[in-house]
């Protein structure tokens, strides 16, 4: 008997290790992050409970633009998580790897996963073992001054084993305060527009090739001891390059996954329509642009759908909304907040001239406590 | 139907509308320019835009980064049309050929210019002035103590001996060498320095200046426009130049003076119909004599720009229009361009009320 229980201890552990190793989805989109860094959303403190030093964050995403740039936030300080993750371009799947302070953050207080112009369709964790990496260039070091002046020619024989899919890794030294490198083909032009200052930390980054053209421009100096690649860039030094490949397999388990907010269509109308919670601790407000109200007029109607958070009534906490310009002054004109109390029914506000005037001019915010909002409309009186 | 919306719809039916009013446009005898030793080119350009001010507006791009016309071949491609306008910036002016021999581009060379002229184009020039940063190795614009910024004390135009002085003149006096060539080649220039002097610091409290040359506010920098106009005009002679002064809104105490300045512009990257023609009504009264133009627009990170049909019908009668370029486009790395694409500038066109190049040359001709 005792050895029967070793023998499913043991199968016990190497099962767990297996399922460890495996790639899993901690979040589940669609989620849309906008333009103007207006979206995010946070991905909650549990997912990261048995996570260690070294796993990796793999955030899959589509309708990319050139300009699209991601974050990864810390959700009280609104700054990067790492120097090199508050703000960076991407093309396909984009990466970060988990630091002892990346993660004491994220056991705390979780991420948020910001940004603009792009769509979340998945964000997974996996662990380092799930990487394998292979030096392919190991120095002399090179120093990239503050000036951009200097830079590092790698020779193509160094790139021959890189796939679409892999990651180029930079092992850094010396890394100072804006640090960034450039990783340009043999006639110096920038290899992909991502990797034209990409921001560069203690840990070094790491570029994941998911197009083919930048494969074609190493391929095209040849695969020998000229000249394929130059690294340039300030603020670091270069010590080593590594071609990273993930190896572990992805788990299809969606158990405990966190899911995004369910997107809605908006209909004619509509400048609004979701589940946007305005909590007790007032951190709730909902912020639209003047682009909408540029046709409206005199005596148009806003009209603000909500559900009451009983939880919050339950707590003693009064709901209330007011309608802000993007100043945070008062719409009506007033110099103090007006407060409208909330008793359930749709909140109709109708346009004066000052409002009419502030909103056109600036858009509006909807600030408040104790619900959730649920549909804004703008009828025309027209 | 919940309670409250039979009120709303009969409120509904109370509905007024607004119509935009057509804003008063001085006569063109009004406008006089700055420097009365202008050249006959920039007396006739002058003539043309203030005859077709408040009429149609002249369609307009920035280079792509400084010396080039790219982003008017994306306007000719998108509608069959080049735009009037095209501006060069000044930016890199230290890493031109002609005194820097590691320089990646030369401002010496006016071959892009002169065949956009020939070509029937209006020169603009900018100048996104950069000067040391505190590193002593890199170049920028934007004020501050960090390494990548820069302490440069606009005030210093002021202290002959200072470094900063000697650094101002060296490069005015660069700039005023390819616009000298300009000069003498007869090509008048839609000239626009030290812009967005103000920043956001009469936007709110707190703002401040972006650009080192409104660091340390309007009387410093007042004094700097007026001393790189002197420079310029009176010690350089250079009389191709139409002065292009920007506001920031409610920035009077910035502006240099009707003497030095000749045209008043706005930049606006939140260019919805509505503000902006609020702004050029607020700007049309606070400078009667001066024309009035939308010297930078594009799409903003947070709206769209409105089409520019939608601009004139709210009232706005901006001189003319100038577009930001894209690096991303150029580079064709987007398919999408980040400012105003090809729907923007259909759309611009097809109103009828904007002047493209070769409609610029025809009324320029007329005026010989």
């Amino acid at each position: 008997m005792r050895a029967y229980k070793y023998i499913f201890t043991v199968l016990l552990g190497t099962w767990s290790l297996v399922a460890l190793s495996l790639e899993r989805t901690i979040l589940l989109g669609p989620k849309t992050i906008g333009k103007a860094w207006k979206d995010n959303i946070l991905i909650e403190p549990r997912h990261f409970t048995d996570a260690k030093p070294g796993d990796v964050l793999t955030v899959y995403n589509d309708n990319a633009k050139g300009m699209s740039q991601a974050a990864f936030q810390h959700p009280k300080t609104w700054q990067g998580v790492a120097p090199e993750y508050g703000c960076f371009g991407f093309a396909g799947p984009f990466r970060m790897t988990l630091s002892d302070s990346i993660l004491n953050i994220a056991r705390t207080h979780g991420i948020i996963l910001g940004g603009h112009d792009y769509r979340i369709l998945r964000v997974t964790l996996s662990e380092a073992s799930d990487y394998e990496e292979t030096i392919v260039w190991s120095g002399p070091a090179v120093t990239m001054k503050t000036d951009w002046s200097a830079s590092v020619e790698i020779p193509g024989r160094c790139f021959e084993k890189l796939q679409e899919g892999d990651g180029l890794r930079l092992h850094v030294s010396k890394v100072q305060e804006g640090a960034a490198a450039k990783l340009m083909d043999f006639t110096w032009n920038a290899l992909a527009p991502s990797v034209d200052g990409m921001p560069v930390g203690e840990n070094g980054v790491t570029w994941f090739v998911y197009d083919r053209a930048p494969l074609l421009k190493l391929q095209l100096a040849g695969y020998g001891a000229q000249t394929a690649m130059r690294i340039g860039g300030k603020g670091y030094r270069l010590d080593s390059i590594g071609i990273v490949r993930q190896t572990g397999e992805v788990s299809e388990d969606l158990t405990g996954v966190q899911r995004a907010p369910r997107e809605y269509q908006l209909q004619p109308g509509e400048l609004f329509r979701g589940e946007k919670a305005f909590p007790a601790d007032w951190s709730g407000n909902l912020s639209l642009t003047a682009a909408p109200f540029q046709e409206s007029t005199e005596n148009d109607v806003l009209l603000v759908s909500y559900r009451l958070d009983k939880e919050a009534q339950a707590a003693g906490v009064k709901p209330q909304l007011s309608i802000r310009d993007s100043r945070w002054q008062e719409i009506t004109g007033a110099g103090e907040p007006v407060w409208y109390p909330l008793d359930g029914n749709d909140l109709i506000y109708i346009f004066d001239p000052v409002a009419l005037d502030r909103v056109k001019t600036r858009g509006l915010i909807v600030t408040g406590v104790g619900f959730t909002l649920t549909k804004i409309e703008l009828i025309s009186a027209q | 139907m919940r309670h409250g919306h039979l009120l709303l719809f009969f409120l509904l039916l109370l509905a007024g509308c607004t119509q935009a009013q057509e804003p008063e446009i001085q006569p063109v005898s009004s406008y006089v320019l700055c420097n009365k030793n202008a050249t006959p080119e920039v007396k006739r350009l002058w003539s043309v835009l203030c005859s077709e001010y408040g009429k149609r507006a002249m369609s307009g791009v920035v280079a792509n980064v400084d010396w080039n016309t790219r982003e008017t071949e994306n306007v000719y491609q998108w509608t069959g049309k080049y735009p009037a306008l095209n501006v060069f910036d000044f930016i890199n002016i230290h890493a031109s050929r002609d005194v820097n021999k590691q320089g990646w581009l030369d401002y010496s060379d006016l071959t892009p210019v002169t065949e956009w002229y020939e070509a029937g184009g209006v020169v603009g020039c900018m100048w996104h002035w950069q000067v040391p940063a505190n590193n002593g190795t890199n170049y920028t614009c934007s004020p501050g103590t960090q390494p990548g910024e820069t302490s440069f004390d606009p005030g210093k135009v002021n202290d002959p001996s200072s470094a900063e002085y000697k650094r101002m003149i060296h490069d005015i006096d660069q700039v005023a060498g390819y616009l000298k060539k300009m000069q003498k080649r007869g090509i008048p220039v839609i000239w626009r320095p030290l812009h967005e002097a103000a920043g956001n610091a009469t936007e709110f409290s707190g703002g401040g200046a972006w650009f080192w040359w409104g660091a340390k506010g309007p009387e410093a920098y007042k004094a700097l426009w007026r001393f790189l106009y002197d420079r310029m005009v009176n010690y350089h002679k250079l009389n191709n130049l139409i002065w292009v002064w920007n506001s920031q809104m409610n920035d009077r105490d910035w502006y240099p003076g009707d003497e030095y300045v000749d045209v008043v512009g706005r930049d606006n990257y939140y260019a919805l119909q509505y503000p902006l023609a609020k702004e050029f009504k607020q700007l049309q009264a606070e400078y009667p004599n001066k024309l009035i133009t939308l010297a930078e627009c594009g799409n903003g990170d947070e709206v769209e720009m409105s089409l520019w049909s939608k601009i004139w019908g709210e009232g706005s009668r901006w001189s003319w229009f100038m577009t930001w370029y894209d690096y991303n486009y150029n580079a064709g790395t987007s398919d999408e361009h980040q400012f105003a694409g090809e729907k923007w500038w259909r759309d611009a066109f097809n109103t009828g009320l904007v002047i493209d190049r070769e409609e610029m040359k025809r009324l320029l001709e007329v005026t010989k």
